[in-house]
């Protein structure tokens, strides 16, 4: 099932989209290891859905190019067993059931029709398989639209926003399908607007705004620098403490955020002080923080030119 | 592209849109057939001749069928799933026209079945001259024809608007509004429209009209052109 994981499963170089005078993505660049879950990220608007239509044939870049093990989708030998994609779930009539529209694709790929029946199992869709698509909910849909990407046992699977609209349990069955599906070796890209939804499951991420890339690599990498939130009666002589150990102290409303020292440090210092703590924790910007600072339209004081 | 046929016989069979348009395909042949009959009082050749040459009506049915198919692949989007599994959008539409043409041809021949069962029985009552077998033939042949190339030629209309309603509409007036206006304007330009065409070749020969003949090398000389200039901008397309 999963072939080759070493290198790049997709690569996006110079890649530029332009529909009239707005740049809907703008020389973009970016790759996807092999077997790795790499989470796509951006806001509404980003050009996250361009950039994965483009990759798969479905539009035509302005510049740039983007490929798929090495080649274009349009040039690859056997698409249906190379890549699996899921770009929107309302890809198919509401007035065929969800069977027969996973058949239909399974004739046009070659495949037996027993792998219908597989697919539609691995995503617990069994039941409703009969039923016509435009009656199923929305997490049916997005289980339809899984089951599509599935059909050929794919090496890669490209999904863009699969949670969109989700409950929290379909969220949370979304989550350990992804899990199940990156623990056979696959390799994953998935498109989200929130963060939230697959920062337990991706390995590296890519992060977009207005079409640019604004950072990519390991999602740890996302994770703000560790800092401790300390509270005492005497925060002066708790500042002046921790700042002649060599570490720096910013106020926070009636506390104090502290970098360069642990939690324990901080605590030893003011034990051996002499001074009472009401709180004392270790704090680490969320991913959620940090993603929302990388994509926010606001400009950072540094770029103004402002003390930080 | 025995695939992609064979997915495309599903998607027809897999719906109720084809079933919609066959029910429409019954209810037009019983009208024409019983007002040609009942009302017409067709006593000549040419007026029997009429009341079976379903094709002529019955295209313009199929014509709107294969626009609406091809359409809907754009408007419920399920031609990316298409393209995702054969990235030739050309040969998806090419696979699509093959199947909704053996559609068009299945439809006429359960239509011929209807009219033939109608109207045959109602004619032997009539005076004037008897059918020969020679006017069934041509009655058969031309309906099937015109039946199976209407479909295609909506697919390609359709592959090459893709937007239903415009699609829809687009076909309705060109065949009811400009085609009689270039037939008023000039019958030896209006009679290569493939309006005029898909009549001659349904079985209803009139003065000004084509022969046979060169009126089927009219609709598949029209529905090539309109699958290439389809292509060629199908290709050229961001699938949405």
């Amino acid at each position: 099932m999963v072939g080759d994981t070493s290198g790049s499963a997709i690569r996006v170089a110079g890649l530029s989209k332009r529909y009239g005078g707005v740049a809907a993505v703008d020389n973009l660049s970016f790759e996807v290891r092999a077997g790795a879950v790499t989470g796509f990220l951006g806001p509404n608007g980003a050009g996250k859905t361009t950039t994965l239509r483009i990759l798969l044939g479905l539009a035509r870049p302005t510049a740039g190019q983007a490929t798929i093990f090495g080649q274009p989708f349009t040039a690859l030998a056997d698409p249906a067993r190379t890549v699996g994609a899921a770009l929107e779930i309302s890809g198919f009539h509401p007035g065929r059931s969800g069977r027969n529209h996973l058949r239909s694709l399974a004739v046009l790929a070659g495949l037996p029709s027993s792998r219908v029946e597989e697919v539609l199992k691995l995503v617990e869709l069994t039941g409703a398989a009969d039923r016509r698509a435009g009656k199923y909910s929305m997490g049916m849909r997005q289980r339809l639209a899984l089951a599509a990407t599935l059909l050929g046992d794919p090496k890669l699977l490209v999904l863009d926003e699969p949670a969109n609209g989700l409950d929290p349990q379909g969220i949370r069955w979304l989550r350990d399908f992804l899990r199940a599906l990156a623990a056979e070796g696959r390799t994953v890209l998935i498109s989200s607007h929130v963060l939230s939804e697959v920062a337990q499951t991706v390995d590296d991420v890519v992060v977009i705004h207005h079409g640019r890339l604004v950072d990519e690599g390991p999602v740890e990498r996302l994770s703000g620098p560790k800092t401790v939130r300390v509270r005492s009666p005497r925060l002066p002589d708790l500042a002046a403490a921790i700042e002649r150990a060599g570490a720096q102290v910013s106020r926070d409303s009636d506390a104090l955020l502290v970098s360069g020292l642990d939690a324990a440090q901080v605590g030893e210092l003011a034990f051996a002080a002499g001074l009472q703590l009401h709180e004392l924790a270790q704090h680490s910007a969320s991913l959620e923080e940090v993603f929302l600072e990388l994509t926010s339209d606001e400009p950072k004081a540094e770029d103004q030119g402002a003390p930080a | 592209m025995s695939r992609v046929l064979r997915s495309e016989l599903l998607k027809l069979r897999t719906t109720r849109t084809a079933l919609g348009f066959a029910i429409a395909g019954v209810l037009l042949v019983l009208l024409v057939v019983l007002v040609t009959t009942l009302a017409g009082n067709p006593t000549t050749i040419s007026d029997k001749r009429d009341v079976l040459s379903i094709g002529d009506p019955l295209s313009v049915v199929l014509l709107l069928f294969g626009v609406v198919g091809a359409t809907a692949e754009y408007r419920h989007r399920t031609v990316a799933a298409g393209a995702l599994i054969v990235p030739s959008r050309l040969r998806l539409s090419i696979g699509r026209m093959v199947a909704y043409g053996l559609a068009g041809l299945a439809v006429g021949a359960l239509m011929l079945i209807v009219a033939f069962a109608i109207g045959i029985p109602l004619l032997s009552g009539e005076s004037g001259p008897s059918l020969v077998a020679s006017d069934y033939e041509r009655a058969i042949g031309g309906s099937l024809l015109a039946c199976g190339l209407g479909a295609m030629l909506g697919v390609a209309i359709g592959v090459l608007v893709a937007n239903q309603v415009a699609a829809v509409v687009g076909t309705l007036v060109i065949f009811f509004v400009a085609d009689p206006l270039i037939v008023a304007a000039s019958a030896t330009v209006g009679k290569f429209s493939f309006g005029d065409a898909l009549t001659a070749a349904g079985g209803r020969g009139t003065m000004h009209e084509l022969a046979f003949g060169p009126a089927v090398a009219v609709i598949i000389a029209w529905t090539l052109v309109a699958l290439t200039l389809a292509g060629w901008v199908d290709s050229r397309r961001d699938i949405a």
